[in-house]
């Protein structure tokens, strides 16, 4: 797991969330501000900003963490470990546990966007600004089709299991590295995708299935109404980026969240959902001159 | 009938579609076309360091930019100049083989260092633009500081099995793997071939885009023109030196690595499919070369590995920097 590292970690260590599920960091690099980045989890883990870390971190001090269900943080296997709550506690338990003042969080998806959100606007002291890539903010409008599709046969048997199907708990449990394959191929559709692919197949396997399986049984706890409303109190500068063509997170998502915050959509023509693996080049010069742009404002 | 109207009627049929070049990373600084017998070669110059390197066209199947990967970083510290070789890119397509023979890529290397008023070059080449680059160390080594051989394809190397599963000029028995190595399986499916051989050339995991690339640049050539090149001299036997006698029945490039006087370099991939590494171990052994055995690697290097391939030049030039002063 930690073969061939471009950069290794000045500081790791392990924090305790509030529910007693051990959370496991890494700190890289000194330079102000600290830029925290939340983990996709429990389908990947903190390996998935490889490509951001070495190149952040010369500049910035870089914190990472390994969500609860992957990595080597702890698996819980029960529901209620994965509520909504408990995701903005361990970036919480994480931030105060490396004593971080404040920092700009990186998110990707719901896991990492909607999580940074809410972290944000429950600690308005704490966040400096927010890099969004593939904005995943749940209800803001409809998911794509094959969601819904499969998320309404996820619990049950099905004679087979093609395509979008496979997001299907007995199919993971027949079967979860195919799952994985089919997953991250379909979300990482560009051309010269092989490494990127076969990198978040290996995270993905590296995790916990009956994680997975907890953390689907989770019902998402706003409507569509409370989840703009917790938008609309974001007071920190957001930068938004999402591919034209992401398979997972509709951009019409991010358009409306560039709508109701006015934070700036950077739309990445032909680009699917794994923006920072699969574009690092652009994703580290979009972090680094959102960041110094915070920055530039903070001194008088 | 006005002639609108007429032109409404009979629109021109719209142009072919032009196959636009992909954007690079770097643009040349200067560029230019050397003319020898009537034949036209490009060239291009980046960057105003020292010194300079001269990348040497390989196989006309592909053209200069097959360096894509080195000219953005060599050229931050160096002077690079690079030309296509004839046969494909900008340069003329000759019809005759003769035009093909590594004499000639040598002289053209020559003219291209004449035109950038250059007057000595490391001078670096890739599998068969490795013995290009020999050729020209020494038919004019007062104009080579270094050579540097990537995946040298020298006639060096332990034979691949199954490599020559057909006669150049015969018809293969099908139209799969090495058989579409000959002029009927060209003819026949151009791309075909070029996707069989990059697919050969890169074979690492993860070379999609090396592939596509190289895919594409056999397609700005065509079949016959490569068909043509084929039967050219490539590395012929030296004259004997004065007095030694007969023609030596050793292979022509360790006739050739005797006569070489510059510091050298050598870098080849263990897993290279096309022209196995021990090849480039001989060619190193008989040059007193350095030698860089990439593990894990192909026959192209400069395209999958880059980094490594960048860092190895840059040390290699550097030294040769430090070892003048």
């Amino acid at each position: 797991m930690s073969s061939g590292r471009a950069r290794l970690p000045d500081e790791t260590g392990r924090l305790a969330a509030p529910d007693g599920v051990g959370i496991a960091f890494e700190v890289f690099g000194t330079g102000d501000p600290t830029i925290v980045f939340l983990p996709s989890a429990p389908i990947i883990h903190s390996r998935q900003w490889k490509g951001q870390v070495p190149y952040l971190s010369r500049h910035h001090r870089v914190v990472t963490y390994d969500g609860r269900g992957n990595g080597v943080s702890d698996r819980p296997t029960e529901p209620d470990a994965f509520s909504d709550d408990s995701y903005v506690a361990d970036l919480a338990t994480v931030i105060d546990g490396t004593a971080t003042d404040r920092a700009v969080l990186v998110g990707l998806c719901t896991d990492g966007v909607w999580r940074a959100i809410r972290y944000a606007v429950a600690n308005p002291d704490r966040v400096l600004g927010i890099v969004a890539f593939a904005v995943g903010v749940p209800r803001l409008t409809p998911s794509h089709p094959h969601y819904v599709a499969s998320g309404a046969t996820f619990d049950d048997e099905l004679p087979e299991y093609e395509g979008w199907s496979k997001l299907n708990r007995h199919y993971w449990q027949q079967d979860y590295p195919d799952f994985a394959r089919f997953f991250f191929e379909e979300i990482t559709s560009e051309p010269h995708s092989t490494k990127a692919i076969e990198d978040a197949v290996e995270w993905a396997v590296e995790g916990s299935v009956e994680s997975m399986i907890a953390e689907a049984q989770v019902e998402f706890p706003f409507d569509r109404d409370a989840v703009e409303a917790i938008c609309r109190s974001v007071r920190c500068p957001m930068l938004l980026v999402h591919g034209t063509e992401d398979t997972c997170q509709p951009i019409a998502r991010a358009r409306r969240l560039a709508e109701i915050t006015g934070a700036p959509l950077v739309e990445v023509e032909g680009a699917d959902h794994m923006i920072p693996g699969r574009h690092p080049v652009l994703a580290n010069l979009l972090i680094r001159d959102f960041v110094r742009s915070l920055t530039e404002v903070a001194v008088p | 009938m006005s002639r609108l109207a007429e032109r409404r009627v009979a629109p021109e049929p719209p142009p072919p579609p032009v196959r636009r070049e992909q954007s690079r990373a770097r643009y040349p600084d200067e560029t230019g076309v050397i003319v020898r017998d009537g034949i036209h070669v490009a060239w291009e110059r980046y960057g105003d360091g020292s010194p300079t390197i001269l990348l040497m066209p390989t196989w006309s199947i592909i053209h200069s930019r097959h360096w894509k990967g080195q000219i953005p970083y060599l050229a931050r510290h160096f002077r690079v100049v690079t030309f296509d070789g004839r046969g494909n890119g900008r340069s003329d397509r000759p019809t005759t083989v003769a035009a093909y023979n590594g004499a000639e890529f040598a002289a053209d290397a020559v003219a291209v260092l004449d035109a950038t008023k250059t007057d000595r070059a490391i001078v670096a080449g890739l599998s068969m633009g490795a013995g290009y680059a020999l050729e020209t160390a020494v038919a004019y080594p007062e104009r080579v500081s270094g050579l540097v051989f990537v995946g040298p394809s020298v006639g060096l190397s332990d034979p691949i099995p199954g490599r020559h599963a057909v006669a150049f000029d015969e018809t293969p028995p099908a139209w799969h793997g090495w058989y579409l190595y000959s002029a009927a399986a060209w003819r026949r499916d151009w791309a075909a071939f070029a996707e069989f051989f990059f697919g050969q050339v890169f074979n690492e995991p993860h070379s999609t885009k090396q592939i596509e690339d190289a895919v594409e640049w056999a397609l700005d050539t065509d079949p016959e023109t490569i068909i043509t090149a084929e039967d050219a001299a490539y590395l012929p036997a030296l004259e004997p030196a004065i007095g030694t006698g007969s023609i030596s029945p050793e292979p022509a490039a360790l006739g050739y690595a005797g006569r070489v006087r510059c510091p050298s370099l050598v870098i080849h991939g263990d897993a290279d499919a096309i022209t196995d590494v021990s090849g480039g171990r001989r060619l190193a052994a008989a040059i007193g070369a350095r030698l860089v055995i990439l593990r894990g690697s192909g026959h192209n290097p400069l395209g999958r590995e880059p980094v490594k391939v960048n860092l190895a030049l840059r040390a290699f030039v550097d030294q040769i920097g430090r070892d003048l002063q």
